[in-house]
């Protein structure tokens, strides 16, 4: 019986849904493309590790006066080295220098980041190579000119028919044998981990960089790993103590490091991530109570336009319980349907998103299951003013009217 | 049957109060045809819409088969227009967008009866009343007498005791008018109450028994 009026007044039916579909499918599709993003920054940062701290050379200070994190190494190998033996929880530890530089083969040439490494790199930065080799202890000590290079540079410079490894490359100038291919790790956030280039660090300090620290071979970070992520606090800890002595600092506050935590970082991102989803998609339910709106405002209008209908239903036998439920009904009709159009549109909307913009393609069930009953519930809140209203009319007064 | 006692409706227009009714008494048998005449604002429709329990009466009580219907809440006179009485209107009140058939199934729906039942209930219905080739049609495709005997058989679906009538020939030329008193007629030798509310002499004549209201009073309820 509902479902008749509105099948009679389809264009109005259905630019009423529309309200619902909008509202639905933004609340859906937002939450649905939220989750992909935030899940695909989860991998990205846990691919890295969650089990690794990150030193990084921190504000060195002249004269009082802060030159800025990373402005001048304070950092050493040599600091590394003592962390690794003198760290007892740390397991794995890994100095790099970094630098954007030019790369050159035969007539290809790109601008890529630089690494200088150590062996102890695959490990803790849990990258490995495809094919070919890392560098060898030897190779490290002797700052032999071998380079490994990750998929991006590989597809950069050369032909895909080509083999790298056993191929020559300049590095601003430098001749390096390429000893081995990185495998893909896939971009985090804005930085390609895939365009690089890893050399000895002994290479790139002498060679790319020129050794500039008075105290040992400087580097930009040193990554720390320990048997798991509970170890994490300790290590911080011992670590601390480590470059403290060792650079003879007195309080923490003038520490000329800063350790971080991958973990630490993804919570924080995730945090963000998911307070920025919440906004959106609060943004998005203001669409849905637009819809709301809409649909009472045609009940009420239908309503009145059938005012007499309803007085006839009433002679004939209908309590105000059956007209009440009668419009709830109608009411309800038109968002659920709308709804489950909203959903549909909105997983559809996620699913070209996600395929675009490269993210996992994610709907949950609790988003589908909360666009249900939102839309339910907008319908039956919607229509409860019209449908008492209809309920209440007198009969002959509702006869009377034309 | 019916028994009036000394029903009163009053209307309250601003200050002013209008007397509709004014203490009428009546009492209509089980199985009459009686017709109730009036000029215009006599109160005559006022008098039906109460009888019909469409409307409740000022002051006054009104049996139904010795039950006392004044007392009654909205449900339970809902229950009574639905199972008790059948109704007839001068526009026919037929649901515009509904074919005839599922017009004549709509008591039915609110007397809780199952739909497999509904429908050749409905047919039959619509089959009496000489419309078994009309059933898919709305009331815009039918004629005047068509659409009054689609209510006429809508009136009847739930086979009540009385029927009542609002000027029912109100609309109709005398051809189609005959033929709607016919079927009251026939309708009344099957037993069923038959009360015509109507302004026409003519239609009045082939009734019964005639009640003359005027002012608010039943002037004469004996003819």
């Amino acid at each position: 019986m509902a479902l008749e009026a509105l099948w009679s007044n389809k264009l109005r039916s259905s630019l009423t849904m529309l309200g619902v579909i909008i509202g639905i499918g933004s609340v859906i599709s937002l939450t649905s493309i939220g989750q992909g993003i935030q899940k695909s920054t989860e991998d990205n940062i846990r691919s890295l590790g969650t089990d690794v701290l990150q030193v990084m050379a921190g504000a060195a200070e002249s004269g009082g006066i802060s030159q800025g994190q990373g402005s001048v190494s304070t950092l050493t190998w040599e600091d590394a080295q003592a962390i690794a033996e003198q760290a007892p929880s740390a397991t794995t530890v890994s100095a790099y220098l970094q630098r954007q530089a030019q790369v050159v083969y035969g007539e290809e040439n790109t601008s890529t980041t630089v690494y200088g490494t150590d062996l102890a790199h695959p490990d803790a930065r849990n990258t490995f190579p495809e094919s070919g080799r890392f560098f060898t202890q030897e190779e490290l000590t002797v700052a032999d000119s071998v380079a490994v290079i990750a998929p991006t540079v590989q597809d950069n410079l050369f032909p895909p028919n080509v083999d790298p490894i056993g191929e020559t490359i300049r590095i601003q100038g430098e001749i390096y044998n390429v000893i081995g291919v990185m495998e893909e790790k896939g971009s985090q956030g804005p930085q390609d981990r895939d365009d690089a280039v890893y050399i000895p660090l002994t290479s790139m300090s002498a060679r790319i960089i020129g050794n500039n620290s008075l105290m040992g071979v400087s580097v930009n970070g040193i990554y720390i790993k320990g048997e798991n992520e509970d170890q994490l606090e300790t290590i911080k800890f011992q670590v601390e103590n480590i470059l403290r002595l060792r650079h003879g600092i007195a309080t923490p506050s003038d520490d000329d490091f800063q350790i971080t935590n991958q973990a630490d970082i993804l919570e924080t991102l995730t945090t963000i991530l998911g307070l920025l989803t919440t906004m959106i998609v609060a943004i998005a339910g203001i669409s849905l109570i637009v819809g709301g709106i809409g649909i009472a405002n045609i009940m009420l209008v239908s309503v009145v336009e059938r005012t007499r209908e309803i007085g006839i239903r009433k002679a004939l036998g209908a309590t105000e319980r059956d007209i009440l439920s009668q419009f709830l009904t109608e009411s309800i009709v038109i968002s659920v349907i709308g709804g489950s159009i909203g959903i549909v549109t909105g997983v559809g909307i996620t699913l070209i998103a996600a395929t675009a913009f490269g993210f996992p393609f994610i709907v949950s069930t609790s988003a589908v299951v909360v666009g249900f009953v939102l839309s339910t519930s907008v319908g039956l809140v919607a229509g409860v003013i019209p449908a008492r209203n209809a309920a209440k009319l007198d009969p002959i007064v509702a006869l009377r009217s034309d | 049957m019916i028994t009036l006692e000394n029903i009163t409706k009053t209307y309250q227009l601003g200050d002013m109060e209008v007397p509709i009714l004014r203490g009428i008494d009546l009492q209509i048998d089980a199985s009459e045809y009686v017709s109730i005449m009036g000029a215009s604002g006599s109160g005559k429709s006022t008098l039906m819409n109460i009888m019909g329990c469409l409307d409740q009466p000022t002051a006054g009580r009104y049996y139904l088969d010795d039950r006392e219907l004044t007392t009654l809440n909205k449900d339970e006179l809902a229950y009574i227009r639905n199972q008790q009485i059948g109704f007839g209107f001068q526009q026919c009140n037929l649901l515009p967008r509904a074919t005839a058939l599922e017009n004549v199934i709509l008591p039915m729906v609110y007397a809780g009866i199952p739909k497999s039942e509904r429908r050749t209930r409905a047919e039959a219905a619509l089959t009496h009343v000489g419309l078994s080739d009309r059933m898919a049609n709305r009331p815009s495709q039918l004629s005047g007498g068509q659409q009054q005997r689609v209510a006429i058989a809508r009136a009847l679906v739930n086979q009540p005791a009385i029927l009542l009538a609002d000027e029912p020939t109100g609309a109709l030329d005398t051809h189609t008018s005959q033929e709607v008193m016919n079927l009251f007629h026939e309708l009344n030798e099957q037993a069923i109450t038959v009360i015509v509310i109507t302004h026409e002499t003519e239609v009045a004549a082939q009734t019964k028994r005639r009640i003359r209201i005027q002012d608010g009073q039943i002037v004469d309820a004996s003819s």
